[in-house]
């Protein structure tokens, strides 16, 4: 893939999973976020939350600008995720190893990102865990018994080339996906 | 399930009710009014049980800080209210915002009421519910 293009990708997951510092560690220009103070402390203990949208942009060396939209990771802004997925070519799946929900959030955010668009690949980062974890492959194959197969990588979502591994991957996966040209017509 | 007010005692809920209740009662045109906190929870609404209240509070909560996110963007600040006109009607969503967090006043209204009287109505409604909201959260 090369040329001047240019591409959209969101980045979804639960609630304190890394979405808005994700977008932060790669974007090219500060990006715009609609963070607010977050009420539901049950939930997640962090100060804020998004509640719109974030939005970055990347521009990579081959001159693809890649736009970069992350969701609400909250079920009840649901419509801001088939919002932002419109014309989106894949999904950086987020989560949180460290908690007990993890491989549940994984399934139920896959299923729900697949419903809105059956055909978009996927890339899964997990946060908080070693890079070895042994769990990155329970988790790779809990989305396979369920259809869906995308890679699986342990990730610090604060370190800028974590966050370009991940993008870079699902590119790759992009590539895959595109028809093969048809060398025989003239 | 999901938290409605965490910051507010039940009779600070109950009077919030009652504000709203009136201001839809005496308000021409208008049909729905919700009070949702920042991060897009329903804190009360009038009419009660209405399916879609949990919905525009959190869309509410969405377009308020996208709202914010583009008059930054726009070298503006201050947001002081969205409009949204529609060939049926009228959403307006104002800030309450001398309570800490945020809140929203969500307004819906219907046929051709002017903007303006809308506007002024929603306002006093925002002002009555600070005056109610404000030691609740000191």
């Amino acid at each position: 893939m090369s040329g001047d293009r240019e591409i959209k990708i969101v980045f979804t997951g639960p609630m304190g999973a890394g979405k808005t510092t994700a977008i932060r560690a790669i974007s090219d220009a500060p990006p715009v976020s609609t963070e607010v103070a977050n009420t539901d402390r049950a939930t997640n203990a962090k100060p804020t939350t998004t509640v719109a949208l974030d939005y970055g942009q990347l521009l990579l060396e081959d001159g693809t600008a890649v736009s970069l939209y992350g969701t609400p990771g909250q079920e009840r802004f649901s419509f801001m995720w088939e919002i932002l997925c419109r014309g989106s070519l894949g999904v950086v799946l987020l989560l949180d190893g460290s908690t007990a929900t993890a491989c549940q959030d994984l399934q139920g955010y896959a299923e729900a990102f697949r419903r809105i668009d059956p055909n978009q690949p996927f890339v899964i980062g997990v946060g908080r865990v070693p890079p070895d974890d042994y769990r990155l492959d329970e988790y790779a194959r809990a989305l396979g018994a369920r259809g869906i197969v995308a890679p699986v990588f342990g990730v610090d979502v604060r370190q800028r080339e974590d966050v370009l591994l991940l993008i870079e991957t699902l590119l790759c996966v992009l590539e895959a996906q595109m028809p093969e040209p048809d060398h025989a017509a003239h | 399930m999901q938290p409605t007010s965490q910051h507010f005692q039940a009779a600070v809920v109950e009077d919030a009710l009652r504000l709203l209740e009136a201001f839809v009662d005496a308000t021409p045109g208008v049909t729905f009014a919700v009070l949702s906190s920042a991060d897009g929870f329903e804190i009360a609404a009038h009419p009660r049980g209405v399916a879609r209240a949990r919905r525009l509070a959190a869309m509410s909560s969405s377009l308020q800080a996208l709202s914010e996110a583009m008059a930054g963007e726009a070298g503006l600040e201050g947001i002081r209210n969205l409009v949204i006109e529609s060939n049926g009607g009228t959403v307006i969503v104002l800030g309450v915002g001398k309570v800490t967090p945020r809140l929203s006043l969500t307004v819906v209204a219907r046929g051709d009421e002017t903007l303006g009287r809308l506007l002024w109505a929603s306002r006093e409604c925002c002002a009555s519910l600070e005056r109610r909201l404000l030691p609740a959260t000191n």
